[in-house]
């Protein structure tokens, strides 16, 4: 056991040099030697990738890695990032060599020549790296073509396939971390908001939190020991987001109002903070008596419309959701002074704006005119 | 060897000029002239490889000094490299141009520039900024995403189709024929690739709402190209929706089995059936378009092969699977009988219709005599309704094995004199071709026949001999003469039943047979018995077992 928790080392650091200038002095023996471990690692994962104390004792010694290089903070993984990767190391390492141009002439052509030995008899039991090779190309390419020439973006963010895809490995992530150091995940997410692109990010948290629990890897389904219960990720993600105001801030005005609804209604722990933040945006405004709208005062503020937009959507929610934004809408106007005409308190127009419309939205239905519900 | 590398010099410059106009194929026009010309190309790079190989880098260079042009490009259509294996015979040839031991600086500059290429090839086409920034900072590659990232767009397209064929009228979420026709060109390359075998699935059976055909032809060629070689499992609703599409499709499929029948060994049912079942097209012709062109491709290959023995078995085995398949089918879905078989009267396509095995033993004779009467009566009337005359009732009855060939058997059996009705089918199903007259004097002679045959199977010894002069054949007459054929059947049929026949029967074979073809004749006869029998469970052990060993023992004569 111990000499293939060294190897995962070992090879754990070659994958991180693989990248480097360092190449430079590798010759064709490090090459092969570099392949084969990465063969054998993968066989190890093909046959005990289910086998408990095995795996448990992988996992740990990468987790143990990526403690010590203090990663979670920092940036991606320069070695294995993930027991899954195990199992295509081969063609992680084989990638990452074919893009580094500084790989010496003899090294290279060595390396070619183990990928690519050309036709011949195929191996009965596992795939070849040359075929695991050839068929990353030719999916790359069915993503690329389908990309451009059939993918619609899906107004519904939580259904499109390039978000959901992120979201899903967003998920696998938080859940390895979550495994590897409890505090992991927080960490993580902050060190990904400072380098992300922030906007995709926050989609991707969304629709990350409307997914539905993960479902195992297919060849993990006959592991039941294994510690993964589902929303774990989504756990950490909303465990996250309430301790950093700013970002939530930040999630809470870039995200569509509908998108938003639903990812309160998912996550219940959510809506007070929600329902806080819309209460401080709407003490913001003030009544224009020559407009006769309420406006912000600073140009961050938000408008009128998005207010309402956001209680319009949040009073379309099931219940308890529904209630308890009826509830803080009404407390609030009663705070206010509990007045029934409009410019005095925005709370009370927003809930005349939003009775109003559901009275219309009524008649159109054809239903009779009750405003009990609102 | 010359002309081969006078000719590869040939398509070199083809297709080099080729792929320079399709550039990356993003254009329809690009698009659509790469998808025609795949397999070619990548016979085209299998050859190019085999060249290259046995070359040495400097060689190469000097054979095809613009060698890496050619490669290049190939490397940016998008198209090339997802069709089949042209991605790994692209990264092969590249691989031949790389340089053992480099000289000097340019040869050292090659290799990294192959290098560069076989990376760009393998680190798949990255698009959207965002996706890879994304991942990259969690820290995956695309070899741990790019798989899931398929799935989910392909079942997010098939979705999307779907939706796209049940909501009619809700115009904002239709998909636009452009993209649709701009799905399925991509989709041509991906054909045998299985993740996208949901996508295919889905464009074959949501036709949308457009009254032409959108779908690209290209499109249904490769995804019949890829059911008939096995290199794509579909259901069968999305194999019967590719039929009833793009009809070429369908003559294809059925080519394809004639194909595959006619290189088989020669009279085998079994293997027949074999065959048409492997095809699927019993169970497609379970709607009644598909089999009505099924039905036409058999009638032609009868007219044009003379009415060989042999595509009237096939025909046979083939009605067989059919309504074998047809009463698995869901019973709701049912189409009324009158439609497969459009121009005959209900009440025949009824009675042929009926299994034999359904019908008790002692119901078989009457129910002969029934379809004699219904046939002789749409041969015999000669008003406009009628379609074709008798060739078409005659096509008709062939269809079913299973009575047409049971009437011979009949006659024999019974002691009693032979029913008129009987003696006609018998006579129509050999020779349709005949007069009112003719046909009654084949009658007249098969009567005989059949008195004789009669009183010698109650005679304790029979030879050879008797049996020939008794059948009233000898060697003056034409043996191909229907009737000669009719009355080789009797005789074939009376010594397999008969008590004593299985003493002369090699004698009276070997008498019979006096061509090659007539052999061949007697074996497909013995064949098309011992299946049936099987099939119907008639078979008495004594006759099985000697038709079996004859059957044997010719087969190893031709």
């Amino acid at each position: 056991m111990e000499s293939l928790l060294q190897h995962l080392d070992r090879f754990s650091e070659l994958l991180a040099v693989s990248r480097t200038a360092h190449v430079r002095t590798w010759d064709p023996v490090t090459v092969r030697r570099a392949l084969q471990w990465a063969r054998y690692l993968r066989h190890i994962h093909r046959r005990f990738g289910r086998h408990g104390p095995i795996r448990t004792a992988l996992e740990r010694r990468l987790h143990n890695q990526w403690r010590q290089e203090g990663v979670f903070g920092r940036g991606p993984v320069p070695g294995l990032a993930s027991f899954q990767a195990l199992g295509h190391c081969d063609v992680l390492l084989s990638l990452r060599l074919l893009e580094n141009q500084a790989l010496g002439d003899a090294a290279r052509h060595h390396l070619v020549q183990q990928l690519f030995p050309g036709p011949g008899v195929p191996d009965a039991d596992e795939e070849t790296l040359q075929e695991s090779l050839a068929r990353l190309a030719r999916c790359g390419s069915a993503v690329h073509m389908l990309r451009f020439n059939g993918y619609r973006k899906n107004l519904n963010l939580q259904e499109d396939s390039l978000m959901k895809t992120q979201a899903d490995l967003l998920l696998e992530r938080l859940q390895e971390v979550g495994k590897a150091e409890a505090e992991g995940p927080a960490r993580f997410l902050s060190s990904l908001w400072e380098r992300l692109p922030q906007n995709n990010f926050l989609k991707v948290i969304a629709v990350a939190l409307l997914q539905p629990p993960l479902s195992p890897r297919p060849q993990e389904e006959s592991e039941p020991s294994i510690h993964k219960t589902p929303g774990e990720g989504s756990q950490a993600l909303v465990h996250w987001l309430l301790g950093n105001s700013e970002v939530f801030a930040a999630f809470c005005r870039a995200l569509p109002a509908g998108l938003l609804t639903l990812v309160t209604s998912r996550h219940p722990a959510l809506s007070p903070v929600y329902l806080g933040l819309l209460t401080d945006w709407g003490q913001r405004l003030h009544y224009d008596l020559q407009k006769g709208i309420w406006v912000g005062t600073e140009s961050q503020d938000v408008p009128w419309e998005e207010l309402h937009n956001r209680f319009q959507s949040l009073c379309q929610a099931p219940p308890p959701l529904k209630d308890k934004v009826l509830t803080a809408l009404e407390t609030c106007k009663a705070q206010d002074g509990d007045f029934e005409v409009p410019g005095l308190s925005i709370w009370t127009d927003l809930l005349l704006a939003l009775r109003s419309g559901a009275f219309r939205k009524r008649q159109v239905l054809g239903l009779s005119p009750g405003l009990s519900s609102v | 060897m010359a002309q081969e590398s006078v000719d590869l010099s040939c398509d070199y410059q083809f297709w080099m000029q080729k792929l320079s106009v399709w550039d990356q194929a993003s254009t329809l026009g690009t698009q659509q002239d790469t998808c025609v010309h795949l397999a070619r190309f990548q016979e085209f790079l299998r050859k190019m490889y085999e060249a290259l190989k046995e070359m040495d880098s400097n060689t190469i260079f000097e054979r095809f000094p613009t060698i890496d042009q050619l490669l290049a490009k190939a490397c940016w259509n998008p198209f090339i490299l997802a069709y089949d294996e042209s991605q790994k015979i692209l990264i092969w040839c590249l691989c031949c141009l790389i340089n053992k031991e480099p000289q000097n600086s340019r040869q050292s500059k090659l290799n990294s520039w192959v290098q560069g290429v076989l990376s760009h090839i393998l680190s798949a086409l990255r698009f959207d900024k965002e996706v890879a920034l994304f991942t990259q900072g969690l820290g995956y590659a695309p070899i741990d995403y790019y798989p899931g990232l398929l799935k989910n767009m392909v079942l997010s397209l098939a979705s999307e189709l779907r939706e796209n064929h049940l909501n009619g009228f809700n115009t904002q979420r239709r998909m636009t024929p452009e993209r649709l026709a701009s799905l399925s060109r991509v989709c041509v390359p991906l054909i045998t690739l299985p993740d996208v075998d949901p996508l295919v699935e889905a464009l074959l059976v949501c036709h949308g709402h457009e009254p032409q055909e959108i779908l690209q032809p290209e499109f249904f060629e490769a995804v019949n190209e890829a059911i008939l070689l096995k290199k794509i499992s579909l259901p069968m609703s999305a194999v019967v929706c590719l039929w009833l599409r793009h009809l070429p499709s369908l003559e294809k499929a059925m080519l394809h089995l004639f194909e595959k029948l006619i290189s088989s060994e020669r009279n085998c049912l079994r293997r027949i059936e074999c065959f048409i079942k492997d095809s699927s097209l019993p169970q497609a012709a379970c709607h009644p378009a598909i089999f009505r062109v099924v039905d036409e491709m058999f009638r032609c290959a009868l007219l044009e092969t003379d009415g060989a023995p042999e595509i009237i078995a096939t025909i046979q085995v083939f009605m067989q699977c059919f309504l074998e398949a047809l009463e698995k089918e869901n019973k709701q879905l049912r189409f009324a009988l009158k439609t497969y078989f459009p121009y005959t009267s209900p009440s025949l396509a009824m009675v042929l219709l009926q299994d034999p095995q359904d019908v008790p033993r002692g119901c078989w004779l009457q129910t002969l005599k029934h379809i004699s009467e219904l046939l002789r009566e749409a041969v015999e009337d000669q008003t406009h309704g009628s379609r074709g005359g008798p060739l078409e009732s005659w096509f008709l009855f062939i269809h079913f094995g299973g009575w047409a060939e049971m009437v011979a058997e009949q006659l024999l059996r019974s002691a009693a004199e032979p029913p008129a009705a009987l003696l006609w089918l018998l006579a129509f199903y050999y020779s349709p071709h005949d007069g009112r007259q003719q046909r009654a004097q084949t009658m007249v002679q098969v009567k005989a026949v059949l008195g004789h045959l009669l009183a010698m199977s109650r005679s304790s010894s029979l030879s050879a001999r008797d049996l020939q002069t008794a059948a009233g054949q000898d060697t003056e007459t034409d043996p191909r003469a229907p009737a000669q054929q009719l009355i080789r059947h009797l005789l074939l049929n009376f010594v397999l039943w008969a008590p004593g026949g299985h003493t002369i029967a090699r004698d009276v074979i070997t008498l019979m047979a006096h061509t090659a073809e007539i052999t061949h004749e007697i074996i497909g006869f013995l064949d098309q018995t011992l299946y049936r029998w099987d099939r119907l469970g008639i078979e008495s052990p004594r006759s099985g077992k000697l038709a079996r060993e004859l059957l044997k023992e010719l087969r190893t004569q031709v």
